[in-house]
């Protein structure tokens, strides 16, 4: 997965989050508001209601006060009277109310301030009946009521009542429409919403599948990759392996087949060596033999006898059959020091805990004659312990003070320090010395096998350097070297302060 | 040597088995000196053409033997010999190259007699060889079983 593309996840993810937080956000508020809305419009409707009842409940006591006047103005019972004036002193607090209830409204106002004359002539009508009724003129009581019934009062009582009404009932009709709607409105607003909200659950389920199942087949492909990197490994470092102990047992038999002609040209030198000594042992016999008296005896007084053309021919003889000899001389220990480097590699590093300083001390002690020798002065630091092969450790170090000694200036008391310390597991040890250097041109080429540097007038193979980095890296540590020609050398050995064979040496 | 024993050379390199017998004959050793220049040759005198070593019954052998042969390797012709009845009672000197400790401790424990590893160091291996002829001189050899 490119980082690009995991961002653009990320991205989306996060808008989808939003947009389920906006739209929950949204149904809330319209919900709020929607339900806000039906509550008010049902109040509304409510009020309507209201206001009809209250028309009915005032045209009822009007009705009623007309009924019981009529009734006492024929029976003149108390109990009309009675009824009456109950019926009378409840039509005010009535028209009160609805005024109250209907003030919010301009067009039923209007009606009410219509209706309120005639309902109070009405209601003195009553008053000037019920007096002639008392007075018992019934005949002005009756003429009356006949008034009253056939007046415009009523009619206009009834007309505006009727208006109420109708108005009340086109609001009713209207808000209870508006009420339906509200709430229609309001389901459909929870409906969708809801939809939505499944709907974005249902797309960021999607797309967490989706990624997991890519993490799962990117987690399956580093699986693999791991798995096909570890079998990798395992074939280099097996092929590598294979390689050296080819490499080693390349060297071994080489060597091992180069002595085998070594040992007939050493041997027939020394035979053609003798020949020639025979040769001319016996042609000086030959030269000197007296005119008169039997050849000299073939011995070495015969060979000192030579003429000096034959003398020379003698030395010649033996000069290049030195110069052979030495070749193979040199040849055969060459040889021998691959044979040694190879076992060396064969043999089987043991780690042991080892004391540094005392096995410094006892290096130091077996080359005391040869430092004393080169007016040197061997210093050793505080050096760290470490667990490592005791027999490579000895040579690593005396080949290395070996070498500090051998390569002295001449004339200059040596001085030669070794120091130590640790660092991350490591132990660092560092072979100073104040001799003739190292040329930096040269400082990789003496770690070659067979390679030398610098005047050449000192023994030596050219192995010490290459066998003693050989062991090192062996022992899993490293090797190197700063050096300034006439000024000194200074070899610095790392070394892991564990080291347990099974990091480096498995097949050896 | 008093009885008539016969030295079996099996050397592939013929300087060395020139070097060889030389070295012996100056020691004083005139025994019959039979060289084998490969290990088939060698094996097919030592065990006869059926390969049982019946034709050497009664014979006293000394076998020079060099490892590194060109068609077989000295140990396996040291364990054909060791493992013959006719011919495990003759002594098998290993005169070779090879001074790898591991094949010397093998060819003892085949049953060789003596191992010595050729010297290049012409004085030293004119001087071993003579010492082994002086050896021959004095030692003492059973003929092969009967």
């Amino acid at each position: 997965m490119t980082p690009d593309l995991r961002r653009r996840r990320a991205l989306w993810q996060i808008l989808l989050f939003a947009a389920g937080l906006l739209v929950l956000t949204v149904i809330s508020a319209g919900s709020v508001y929607l339900v806000n809305k039906a509550r008010d419009d049902n109040a509304s409707v409510i009020h309507t209601i209201e206001v009809e009842n209250q028309i009915h409940t005032l045209l009822l006591e009007i009705r009623r006060a007309e009924s019981s006047a009529s009734g006492f103005l024929l029976t003149r019972g108390p109990e009309f009277w009675t009824d009456h004036q109950a019926a009378v002193a409840g039509v005010p607090p009535h028209l009160n109310r609805l005024v109250e209830l209907t003030k919010d409204n301009p067009a039923q106002a209007e009606s009410v301030r219509k209706l309120r004359p005639a309902v109070e002539t009405r209601l003195d009508q009553f008053t000037r009946e019920m007096n002639y009724i008392e007075q018992s003129d019934f005949a002005r009581a009756s003429a009356l009521v006949r008034e009253a019934a056939a007046g415009d009062t009523t009619s206009t009582i009834r007309d505006a009542a009727d208006a109420m009404l109708r108005e009340e009932q086109r609001l009713f009709t209207l808000r209870s429409a508006n009420a339906n709607n509200s709430q229609t409105l309001a389901a459909s607003l929870t409906g969708i919403g809801s939809g939505l909200v499944v709907v974005l659950a249902l797309i960021s389920i999607w797309l967490v599948r989706r990624s997991a199942a890519i993490r799962d087949e990117a987690e399956a492909r580093l699986r693999d990759a791991n798995l096909n990197l570890e079998t990798t490994v395992d074939e280099r470092t097996a092929d590598l392996r294979e390689a050296n102990n080819e490499i080693q047992r390349f060297a071994y038999i080489v060597s091992h087949d180069l002595r085998s002609p070594l040992v007939n040209i050493m041997g027939f030198t020394s035979e053609l060596e003798e020949l020639g000594n025979d040769i001319f042992r016996r042609i000086g016999s030959l030269t000197h033999v007296p005119a008169d008296g039997p050849p000299l005896a073939m011995n070495d007084a015969a060979a000192s006898a030579l003429e000096e053309p034959d003398k020379q021919l003698s030395q010649d003889f033996s000069e290049a059959l030195g110069f052979i000899k030495s070749s193979i001389g040199k040849m055969d220990r060459l040889i021998s020091a691959i044979l040694n480097l190879t076992r060396e590699g064969r043999r089987e590093f043991e780690p042991v805990r080892i004391d540094t300083g005392e096995l410094i001390e006892t290096i130091v002690a077996t080359v005391a004659h040869q430092a004393a020798e080169a007016q040197a002065e061997i210093r050793v630091g505080e050096l760290p312990d470490i667990v490592s092969d005791r027999l490579a450790l000895e040579q690593i170090f005396s080949n290395l003070i070996d070498n500090a000694i051998k390569y002295l200036k001449a004339g200059v008391p040596g001085e030669i320090v070794l120091r130590g310390r640790t660092k991350l597991g490591y132990a660092i040890f560092e072979i100073s010395d104040n001799g003739r250097g190292i040329d930096p041109k040269d400082h990789q080429r003496i770690f070659d096998l067979f390679r030398r540097a610098g005047l050449q007038d000192k023994p030596g193979q050219g192995i010490g350097l290459a066998h003693v980095r050989a062991l090192v890296r062996r022992l899993g540590g490293t090797m190197s070297v700063s050096s300034e020609l006439n000024v000194g050398s200074t070899f610095t050995i790392t070394l892991p302060i564990k080291w347990n064979a099974s990091n480096r040496d498995r097949n050896q | 040597m008093t009885q008539p024993v016969t030295i079996i050379m099996i050397e592939d390199d013929e300087g060395h088995a020139r070097l060889i017998e030389r070295n012996i004959r100056r020691s004083g050793v005139n025994n019959e000196i039979v060289p084998f220049a490969n290990g088939t040759d060698a094996t097919r005198y030592l065990f006869g053409a059926d390969g049982n070593g019946l034709a050497h019954k009664g014979n006293a052998l000394l076998i020079l033997l060099d490892l590194n042969l060109p068609d077989m390797t000295g140990i396996d012709i040291l364990r054909r010999i060791k493992e013959n009845k006719y011919l495990k009672a003759s002594p098998v000197v290993v005169l070779t190259t090879t001074d790898d400790s591991q094949e010397i401790k093998r060819c003892y424990e085949l049953g060789c007699n003596v191992y010595i590893t050729k010297p290049v160091n012409y004085e030293n291996f004119a001087n071993a060889i003579r010492q082994l002829g002086l050896f021959f001189s004095v030692i003492q050899i059973p003929a092969a079983a009967t």
